[in-house]
């Protein structure tokens, strides 16, 4: 009987010991380390150049200023441009929910073999591209001015207007992240969709 | 030879006594024999003494006596219709009239066995439920915890997909339904419908599905239920057993191995297990489910060491798992969501893969528990558990970074509980309980988003008291427990700035119950329990994209002066309005046992105050596109209900069951529906064991049609293209809406078959046989595919070293 009387005592002790120790943990309160949101763009702006004027300049700008929260994205202007000119189309692409914002475009151009532009628009708002667009068929026209090496990219692409008036047309710009899709045939609906934006567009 | 388990509980009386010397054959056994749940004398068991010729019945109260015996010390085999063989152990004459208890023999019908008779937690004995045993969960080892228990009546199972699968209860699921693995909480990020509790069934010996309001004896998230999961009980005096168990399925070309030895000495027990499976993308009738395949391993082991009044018990499992998600269910962008949708098949189908690629969830589960039970008098026991649990979760996304983990979690909880199971006190039998319970979640750096949790530490102090009283043919039940709680929450808005809060809430809760013996064939129980539950971290702080959804926690929102919703910031819970949840549960059932049917009917009302739920929300436009939205937000709720089983025996080898559900609730603030809520169920089981034949010596066959109808409490569908036209507006006071229409109801077809040879048994199932095309209300992929086709499943086992355990 003598063990089962030691056994008893040292469980005893056991027990409270263990009580003790677990209980006597310190609580750790770490914070959670910042983040750096590689994804989050909250601000795009479209930058019309008149390839025969650098001073004529038609900016069209869209938001989400809460970039993953609930506020609705803003398409803040229409695309006005003129009656059958040439423009350089580039962009302005930023993060601001960080202080200073983030140039998303640098990053796209750093992996562009893994980005590219589509577009969409009222049929025959150009004269040069015709028609509407890629993104329903991506091998239609479109002038890009660059590209990853092999494929297109669209950071830099060039548009003739039409000669006739255009009123409340649209022009849908979309980027597209492909890794690994990217090819010379992939289209808007491979990969996933980096913003997608609908403007209002006037020729006149 | 009879196989018998052998339980052997050994309450001998070890205190020496003095030799006698005088005739040698003059000495005198007494004693009674009890059951020991109930307490019940137990009369006409049969004792002998071993390696004599005495041999004895008791008596109307249990008592039995033995004269003459020439050894002061011998050892009794006692046998009782229904219980276990017990043999004791230097069974001592004593002055005293020792009390001898017998356990109930766990019957192994080779089904889903429903032993009313089962011990059940003290504290729960007058709430509804049903256990399932370790025979029925080998004969799908494929399955999730939850569709296994999806066979008790009133249970479903709600799930994001084939892998993540969680226990519905009468209506409640998620964290209202608390698992209790290996008397512990099992420790995980319990969230909505997003994560399932990782347990394999494989390795557990029996689960309790209880179907009222816990609470009380189990902590606070046993608003809804409980499940209560237990390893192999380490029975001590068993022989050695090995057994080794593969199988093969053909939806998913699924494959499984597992291994499990255990022997229980006179003082020592142990048991080893493990347990491989893995399972590719699964089939519809029409196409194949991209990326919803599985691998996971466990490993648990057990060890006992018992003292006559001491009995110390440690307990070890891991589980991984690798769980892949529809690919489909991933729209990176609103239009695509949209399209996947409104399509019919998937937007993403590819061929055959066992490859798990992004969705998928990696995470890693280790359960230490140290038991430690010192029975110090008859009827008395303190026990003392301690328990320690490593959660580590990493989920992958569809992203620029998918090979980063865009959840990365670590979650440690330590569980500290004290009970002690009194001694009789005029008649009250009780078990009064001390538990500290403690939670620390920590964002591992480098998802490169936001966390969609915050880090926090959770703290929890209860103390409870359960007491029953019986009386004749009434028992009563009565519990009550108190919590109190603080939580100190770090996190990280949008922009990366931190933000900190801490609260903390105390709460009381009861639980009275009643069982009255109506008849020598009809029992009728009855249980009026509160129940509360603080927010959990993802209700309150969730934020962005998980999975398909976009969701917005209780303070993760708000109106602003336009009452335009707004998340640019986070509201303090002292300045919010949220509040726990508070239940309040009425659950009766009546059984009615004849001699060749049992009908149990179970009816329940249960109100819930601030009940939180998700609920879509919106399809809001951003950068990407319009994307789906869902927040969370509280409403008074209630539910009610009623499941019905009858079960008839047809003739001694034909059994059939028969059993329906039914469930009602509403958002009674609004007088809405609420989403996600199981559909009225039914289904027939007919089990017809064959008598041995050619080479095969037992054998059963099982067929069970069921039927589930269609959800018609399912709030209205507003479909996203509405929603992104604009010909449908939504404001956070708007009616609730799905984005789709709640799927047309289904019937299922199963059979199963399986048999012995020797030392071998086999199984084979076919699950589906109809090849059923059909979508599942409470599946989240109901929006994106339909449910897997047809399956094939087969399994073998051999069992070495197969001896019975003779007496």
């Amino acid at each position: 009987m003598k063990t089962v009387d030691y056994f008893k005592k040292y469980s005893i002790y056991a027990l409270l010991l263990v009580g003790v120790l677990f209980i006597g943990c310190t609580k750790d309160d770490d914070d959670p380390a910042p983040e750096n949101e590689l994804e989050v763009i909250t601000d795009v702006k479209l930058i019309f150049t008149n390839t025969n004027d650098a001073n004529d300049v038609v900016t069209a700008r869209a938001q989400d200023p809460d970039g993953p929260g609930v506020q609705e994205l803003a398409i803040l202007d229409t695309i006005n441009l003129g009656v059958g000119k040439t423009y350089t189309l580039t962009y302005e692409i930023f993060n601001n929910l960080e202080t200073p914002g983030e140039n998303i475009g640098d990053e796209i151009k750093d992996e562009d073999d893994e980005h590219q532009f589509f577009f969409s628009f009222s049929n025959n708002a150009f004269a040069n591209p015709t028609g509407n667009g890629n993104i329903d068929t991506a091998s239609d026209p479109i002038n890009y001015n660059d590209n990853d090496g092999t494929n297109p990219v669209g950071l830099s692409t060039t548009w003739t207007t039409s000669t006739t008036q255009l009123t409340n047309g649209t022009f849908t710009v979309r980027l597209q992240h492909q890794p690994g899709v990217k090819t010379a045939t992939s289209g808007a609906t491979d990969g996933d969709t980096d913003f997608n934006l609908p403007f209002v567009l006037n020729i006149r | 030879m009879k196989q018998i388990f052998l339980v052997l509980l050994l309450f001998a009386i070890q205190q020496a006594t003095i030799a006698q010397k005088a005739d040698p054959c003059n000495h005198v056994l007494k004693g009674t024999i009890l059951d020991i749940d109930t307490k019940a004398a137990l009369p006409y068991a049969v004792v002998k003494v071993k390696g004599t010729k005495h041999i004895t019945q008791t008596d109307i109260n249990g008592r039995f006596q033995i004269k003459n015996l020439c050894d002061e010390v011998n050892t009794l085999i006692i046998s009782c219709f229904g219980y276990c063989d017990t043999t004791c152990q230097q069974f001592h004459k004593n002055i005293q009239r020792p009390k001898i208890y017998l356990k109930q023999q766990v019957k192994t019908l080779n089904t889903v066995t429903i032993t009313a008779g089962k011990d059940k937690e003290q504290g729960t004995a007058s709430i509804s439920q049903q256990t399932i045993t370790k025979e029925a969960l080998t004969n799908i080892p494929t399955q999730t915890l939850a569709s296994a228990i999806s066979e008790v009546e009133g249970v479903t199972f709600t799930s994001t997909g084939n892998n993540v699968q969680l226990p519905v209860i009468h209506g409640l699921y998620g964290n209202r339904v608390l698992t209790l693995n290996n008397g512990l909480k099992h420790g995980f990020q319990n969230w909505g419908t997003d994560h399932a509790p990782e347990i394999d069934v494989a390795t557990a010996h029996s689960i309790t599905v209880v179907k009222g309001a816990a609470g009380v004896r189990f902590g606070p998230e046993a608003l809804g239920g409980a499940i209560v999961v237990e390893a192999d009980p380490l029975y001590l005096n068993e022989p050695l057993k090995s057994r080794i168990g593969t199988g093969y399925q053909t939806n998913g070309q699924g494959y499984f191995a597992n291994y499990e030895i255990g022997q229980g000495l006179k003082n020592w027990s142990y048991h080893l297990g493990a347990n491989y499976t893995r399972i590719g993308d699964l089939q519809t009738p029409d196409y194949s489910l991209t990326n919803t395949g599985k691998e996971e391993i466990s490993v648990n082991g057990g060890l006992r060491y018992h003292l006559t009044n001491w009995d110390f018990k440690v307990y070890y499992s891991y589980v991984n798992q690798d769980l892949a998600l529809l690919r489909s269910s991933i729209a990176n962008s609103g239009t695509s969501f949209v399209r996947a949708i409104n399509a019919d098949e998937p937007v993403i189908i590819q061929p055959f893969s066992y490859d798990i690629n992004e969705p998928s969830q990696l995470t890693q589960h280790h359960l230490g528990r140290v038991e430690i039970n010192w029975r110090y008098a008859d009827d008395a026991k303190l026990t003392l558990r301690v328990g320690s649990q490593i959660n580590q979760r990493e989920e992958y996304d569809v992203r620029r970074n998918a090979d980063i983990p865009i959840i990365d979690l670590d979650l440690v909880t330590n569980d500290y509980q004290l009970e002690w199971k009194h001694p009789d006190w005029s008649g009250l039998d009780g078990l009064v309980g001390l538990q500290v319970f403690t939670q620390n979640n920590d964002n591992n750096p480098g998802t490169q988003t936001t966390p969609f949790i915050p880090n926090y530490n959770t703290l929890r102090f209860s103390g409870f008291i359960i007491e029953s009283l019986k009386k004749g043919k009434n028992t009563f039940e009565l519990g009550l427990r108190i919590d109190q709680e603080s939580n100190n929450v770090r996190g990280r808005e949008v922009n990366q700035n931190l933000f900190r809060d801490e609260y903390s809430f105390t709460n009381l809760t009861a639980s009275l119950g009643y069982i009255r013996q109506i008849s020598e064939s009809t029992t009728f129980r009855t249980n009026l329990a509160t129940a509360w539950r603080t927010p959990n971290m993802a209700e309150l702080f969730s934020f962005g994209q998980h999975g398909f959804k976009t969701s917005f926690g209780l303070l993760r929102y708000y109106a602003n002066d336009e009452g335009q919703l707004r998340t640019d910031r986070v509201i303090a819970l002292r300045e919010s309005n949220v509040s726990p949840e508070k239940g309040y549960k009425w659950i009766n059932e009546w059984q009615t046992q004849t001699k060749t049917n049992t009908y149990t009917f179970t009816a329940y009302a249960n109100y819930i105050e601030n009940f939180i739920y998700d609920r879509p929300l919106a399809v809001i436009g951003t950068i990407r596109g319009p994307m789906p939205v869902f927040i969370y937000d509280q409403a008074n709720a209630l539910f009610m209900g009623a499941d019905w089983t009858w079960e008839k025996r047809w003739s001694q080898s034909l059994t059939g069951t028969f059993g329906v559900s039914y469930l009602w609730s509403a958002n009674i603030d609004k007088n809405e529906a609420l989403i996600n809520q199981p559909p009225i169920t039914t289904s027939y089981k007919l089990l017809w064991k064959t008598k041995g034949f050619w080479k095969v010596q037992s054998s059963q066959f099982s067929i069970k049609p069921s039927y589930t109808f269609k959800q018609f409490q399912a709030p209205r569908t507003v479909r996203p293209d509405e929603l992104i036209d604009g010909s449908v507006v939504i404001t956070p006071d708007s009616e609730i809406f799905d984005f789709r229409d709640a799927p047309e109801g289904f019937f299922l077809l199963d059979i199963a078959w399986r048999f012995k040879v020797k030392q071998f048994g086999a199984s084979f199932s076919v699950q589906n046989v109809f090849n059923t095309r059909y979508r599942n209300y409470l599946n989240d992929m109901r929006y994106f595919a339909d449910e897997p086709g047809r399956n094939f499943l087969f399994t073998i086992n051999y069992m070495f070293n197969a001896k019975s355990a003779t007496k």
